[in-house]
This record gives structure tokens, C-alpha cells and sequence, in this order.
């Protein structure tokens, strides 16, 4: 059985089991690929658990290469507008284990750590804590704002 | 089965799903994490009860002998060796501590039958304070809290993240009290 980069929790958690992952893609309200000039994909974000309590959770994935990364890095902050202008969402989540390459680049330091599992589960051979992080809307916007003057 | 002078903790039947049902369907338990107020109807009930569970205990009054409460083990992760719980009291029961003596027979049972590091939970702020005497002596720490997480009845409440660690559980001076206590009825 194909084996899911462990860092990509909310897909590897469970396998590549059909029933598993059918749940887990209902869960799914949008989804963007980034392509790198060749065409290739490089990296995805996805709106998960997005509800009636106004809160999703951006889940983004790069492939594990510098320039997979840096792309990822670079269109970071239109995926992040993409998700607030296109649901009503008060608070995005961001959740990632403590050794997850950065993928967020600047708007990292926007996102406010509210919950941390210390040694929430093994990757290549260690312990990782796994934490999420949150934006609001009204910093979000705060940011944006700062960006036009 | 763990029996203490006041409750038996043992596994759930068919024929308790109708009180467990009842509990769940007081509107101050409705908005629950699980449901979220979308609790199904009860013939549709067993199969949602059973989602992602992996074992469902009751806790049983020794004086009355009712179902007073019930805790759920959910979402156990092998691999990352954790877990979840959920924890339902009856509302005429809350209060009592007979659930939260649940709780602790349900730590006993869950570390000594599953290899499982840690037990999480999620509670609502207005419920947090059933874990607050266990926060304070260390048997339970909060990994965090969602703030507004969630809308409950129309307004926005927090989410607790709760976390017990097997190791230590197992340490605690709770659980010494605990088993001595239990050991005079088994």
C-alpha cells in the first residue's frame, strides 16, 4: 500500500483506505494547485472544516524540495486572501508538527499559536509536537490594509 | 468492569442506548463537540453513536442503579499512540462526581488496555470547570484553548483542549487513592 507523507496528517493519518479518504475529502470546501513554470505541481491548499461557526482550517502542502517550498512561500499570501474573500470565515486555522518546513513565509508571524499536543506523533523516528495556530479576520485585514499604504 | 462504592464502570449494551439517547438529547448537553446540535434521530442514533468509536463505557449509580453518564473512547491513532474521549453526564447527575469518578475508572481502563500515550478531549468553556479540579493537581493538563471557536446557542463560547498523559496518570497520587479505594469492593 502507497504510504501518505506523514507531515500531510490530516491525508496520511488514516491510509489511503477508499472510505477513509472519501470522509476525509468531504470535509473539503475548495482547493487550489500551485504549478511551477514547467507546468508541474508543486505544492495544494485546501479550506477544510469550514462551518456554520465561521472558522476553516487552511491545509497546505508543498512537495519536500527547497523550490517546491519557496513557490509555495510566494503565492502563500493570495491562498490566504483566496480564503477569506471566498467564505465568511472569522478564524483560520493553520495546524503543523514543530519540523514542518515553513510554507507561509511572513504571514507565519500573523498566526497566533492557541493549541500545542507536545509529542503528538513520530516522524522519521521522533517525536513532534503538532500545533494550531490562528488568524482572524480583523488581523487579516489589519495586514492587508498595512500592504496598501 | 471497575466497581467502586459508588458506580460500576463497565462496557456499554444494546439496551442502554436509549437512556445514552436521553442524555444526549437534554438541551444542555445537545451542543455537544460531537453533534454539534444536530443530534440524530434515535433510529439513526446507533450508527452515528458508533462513529469512529472505538469503545463506548457507561457509568452505572450503585444506589440507583441508572446509567448516570457515559464516556466514549474515539479516534484512537495506533501509529501516533493518542486518542479521544468524550464525556456525558446525565443532567440530574451533574455535580454528583459520580462521571468524573467515571473518568477516572476510564484512565485506569484506557491505559491499561490501549497502547495509548496521551487522551485527548475538546470541552466547551461552560463545561471546562469539570476538569479544573484535575488541571489543578496535574492529572489533566490544557493544551490550549480555541478561542470562539464554536457558536453555542447563538453566542460565541471557547473550546478547551484537555490532555492526559499516560505517564502521568499513572504517577498520580489520584489514581493511588483511586485503586486503593476501589480494591475494598472488587
Amino acid at each position: 500500500m502507497a504510504d501518505v507523507d506523514p507531515r500531510w496528517w490530516r491525508f496520511s493519518r488514516d491510509g489511503l483506505e477508499p472510505s477513509h479518504l472519501l470522509e476525509t475529502a468531504s470535509g473539503v470546501a475548495a482547493g487550489v494547485i500551485v504549478f511551477d513554470e514547467g507546468q508541474q505541481p508543486v505544492a495544494c491548499a485546501m479550506l477544510a472544516d469550514a462551518g456554520a461557526s465561521g472558522t476553516a482550517t487552511l491545509e497546505f502542502f508543498s512537495l519536500p524540495d527547497p523550490a517546491a517550498q519557496a513557490l509555495a512561500r510566494r503565492y502563500a499570501p493570495d491562498l490566504v486572501v483566496a480564503a477569506f474573500d471566498g467564505a465568511p470565515i472569522r478564524r483560520l486555522y493553520v495546524e503543523r508538527f514543530s519540523g514542518d518546513p515553513d510554507l507561509l513565509g511572513d504571514l507565519a508571524d500573523l498566526f497566533e499559536i492557541e493549541v500545542r499536543y507536545p509529542d503528538f506523533t513520530q516522524i522519521d523516528g521522533h517525536y513532534e509536537d503538532r500545533t494550531i495556530a490562528v488568524l482572524t479576520a480583523e488581523r487579516f485585514q489589519e495586514w492587508r490594509e498595512g500592504l496598501r499604504r | 468492569m471497575i466497581t467502586t462504592s459508588r458506580i460500576v464502570f463497565r462496557p456499554v449494551q444494546p439496551d442502554d442506548y436509549l437512556r445514552l439517547y436521553e442524555i444526549e438529547s437534554d438541551p444542555s448537553t445537545a451542543m455537544t463537540w460531537r453533534y454539534r446540535g444536530d443530534l440524530p434521530p434515535l433510529q439513526e442514533y446507533e450508527p452515528a453513536l458508533w462513529r469512529q468509536t472505538q469503545q463506548i463505557m457507561v457509568v452505572e449509580g450503585r444506589e440507583s442503579g441508572t446509567v448516570v453518564g457515559y464516556l466514549q473512547l474515539h479516534d484512537v491513532d495506533l501509529r501516533a499512540g493518542h486518542g479521544w474521549f468524550s464525556l456525558y453526564s446525565g443532567p440530574e447527575h451533574r455535580g454528583s462526581g459520580l462521571v468524573m469518578e467515571g473518568l477516572m475508572a476510564f484512565c485506569e481502563w484506557a491505559f491499561g488496555n490501549w497502547p495509548i500515550r496521551w487522551l485527548y478531549a475538546h470541552s466547551f468553556e461552560h463545561n471546562v470547570h469539570a476538569f479544573e479540579s484535575g488541571l489543578r493537581r496535574g492529572e489533566a493538563v490544557r493544551l490550549g484553548v480555541l478561542r470562539e471557536r464554536m457558536v453555542v446557542g447563538g453566542a460565541l463560547t471557547d473550546v478547551h483542549v484537555i490532555g492526559i498523559e499516560r505517564e502521568h496518570w499513572l504517577a498520580s497520587p489520584l489514581r493511588r487513592r483511586f485503586n486503593t479505594l476501589r480494591a475494598r469492593f472488587t
